[in-house]
This record gives structure tokens, sequence and C-alpha cells, in this order.
């Protein structure tokens, strides 16, 4: 794969302040494609992810994301925010079912600065809505990040 | 209800090596181009070893690590056509780069039954897998709520 797209730039401890609010992250509308992908990358083959017969059968109308791709797309604001191997911590809730054609957008604000284990911590919560606002998931993260000058 | 005498099993120990083309497959479908994640070049010339794994790599290694999962579930008495996905955790305790290889074990860490204002039943289940590494390093908890209507 080509790699055109940019790094995300380093962030340190002290770049940070308790209320802060992290970079929003609006996706792409979620397609039956990306649950076809989803599900051979993951392999949570569950059919209600990928067949709209199985959907029509247990009565929820239609196919629904898997929760695990909504997680993913909070886990990407969350690496684009503090770089791939700083979490510490992250957990989410699934809140309601997203559908296809669904516009997930992502955000967060940090909660906590502190230090633990001899590392710069920061904590905070993060949520993903719908373009109608209806909360999908939310969850909080606790991240380690460097101190400028070590 | 739940069988409560199932809380405290553990599953059988699952491998599984973490794979760069997995890695870069899983970010795709989600749409996340961070360059790390889909090049073993990218991620050197930032500093790491390898392609690292992302925040929800780990959902790879249940489904493809452990290809029992779904048996073991269905041996403790889930009916897995009605499960719904409730919480997922990770506790991130070192970094994991594609080449390692974990092993896994998950355990029944909680299970109780409870009324729906419906009047139908359903099972709360609390999963916990905890991973280590080829170096014996414990690297990751995931804990899992799977709610069966």
């Amino acid at each position: 794969m080509t790699t055109e797209a940019k790094l995300p730039t380093k962030r340190y401890f002290e770049d940070v302040q308790v209320g802060d609010e992290i970079p929003r992250l609006v996706k792409a509308p979620v397609t039956h494609l990306q649950l076809v992908r989803y599900a051979g990358a993951s392999g949570d083959f569950n059919p209600l992810h990928t067949d709209p017969k199985i959907g029509e059968m247990l009565g929820i109308g239609g196919i629904i994301a898997h929760g695990m791709l909504i997680m993913g797309f909070l886990g990407q604001l969350l690496s684009d925010y503090v770089g791939p191997t700083a979490l510490r911590k992250f957990g989410v809730r699934f809140k309601s079912m997203t559908r296809l054609d669904d516009v997930i957008t992502c955000s967060g604000t940090i909660t906590e600065k502190y230090e633990a284990d001899g590392e710069a911590r920061i904590a905070g919560k993060v949520q993903a809505v719908d373009q109608n606002g209806d909360v999908k998931a939310s969850g909080t993260f606790v991240a380690a990040l460097p101190k400028r000058g070590e | 209800m739940f069988d409560q005498s199932k809380i405290g099993q553990s599953f059988p120990p699952f491998t599984y090596q973490v794979e760069r083309s997995k890695i870069h497959e899983l970010n795709l479908a989600i749409g996340d181009e961070n360059p790390l994640y889909h090049s073993k070049e990218a991620a050197q010339a930032a500093g790491y070893p390898d392609v690292p794994a992302s925040p929800t790599t780990p959902t790879t290694f249940q489904f493809w690590g452990n290809a029992d999962f779904v048996k073991h579930l269905v041996a403790i008495g889930v009916n897995v056509m009605r499960i719904i996905h409730g919480e997922e955790e990770y506790e991130y305790l070192a970094p994991i780069y594609a080449g390692d290889v974990l092993t896994g074990v998950t355990t029944l860490v909680d299970g109780k039954s409870r009324q729906s204002k419906d009047g139908s039943s359903m099972d709360i289940l609390t999963l916990e897998t905890r991973y280590t590494n080829q170096s014996g390093q414990e690297v990751l908890k995931a804990r899992q709520v799977l709610i069966v209507r």
C-alpha cells in the first residue's frame, strides 16, 4: 500500500491539559462492503453483520455493524492523538446499533493528568455518535506520554 | 438461567502469531490510514521494530487465534445467535508488534441472569483473556461483556 497519509505529530505530556478536546474524527458512511471487509479482517463472521436475511429474521431490520468496528473508529481517534504504543487502557460500552449509511463522529476529552508507575499519564473519555447525535459507544482511556527533555 | 457453576472456568490456551498483513487488513476495513499500520518501513523509520498492533487489533487474536471460541461458548450453554456485545476493555501491558507469538487464556470471570422489563430473561457474561508473548511477558488483558438475550 502507498503511504501518502501523514504520520500524526508526536504529542508530549506538557502539550495536553485537562479539558482539552481530542480533534474530532468524522468517518465515511458505513457501507455493506466495509462490514464484509471487517468480518474477514477481524474474523468475526457472525452473519447478522453481513447477511441482510439474518437481520430480518432476528427482527432487527437489516444488518448492523460490528461493535468492534465502532471501537476501531475510536481507536483511530486515540492512536492519532497519542500514537500506537501509548495506550495503557481503553474500554468502551456499546450503547446502540450502527446501521448502513450511518456517519460516525468520534470525539473525546482529557479528564486527568497524573504520574503513575514512573510514567506521565493522561486519562480521558471518548464517544462515537451518529448523524442524529445517537450515542453508539462511549468509553474511557489511559495513555502514557513522553515529557519534554526526557 | 445461566449455570453459575461455570464461573471461573478457563478455555484451553490458544496461540496466535501477530501478522503484519492482518494489522494492515483490519485498519483498511476501519479506514485508518496511519502508515505505521500499513508499512514495516514506515514503522521502522518511526523507531518501532515492526508494525505495531493498533488499539483494536486484539479482536483478531480472539477470532483468528481461538478458532474454537464459539464452540467453547456453546459448551457453557450460550446461544451464540443471541449474543450482543456489551463492553470491551483492553489493558495494554507492553507493546505488541507483528511477528510476536501470543498465548491467550480466556476465563469466564462472571455470569448472571437478569430479568428485562418485558419479563424475558437475559444472561450477562464477563470473559477475560490474558495474553503473554514469546518471551513469557504478559502483554495484554482483554475484558469482554457479552449479553445473551
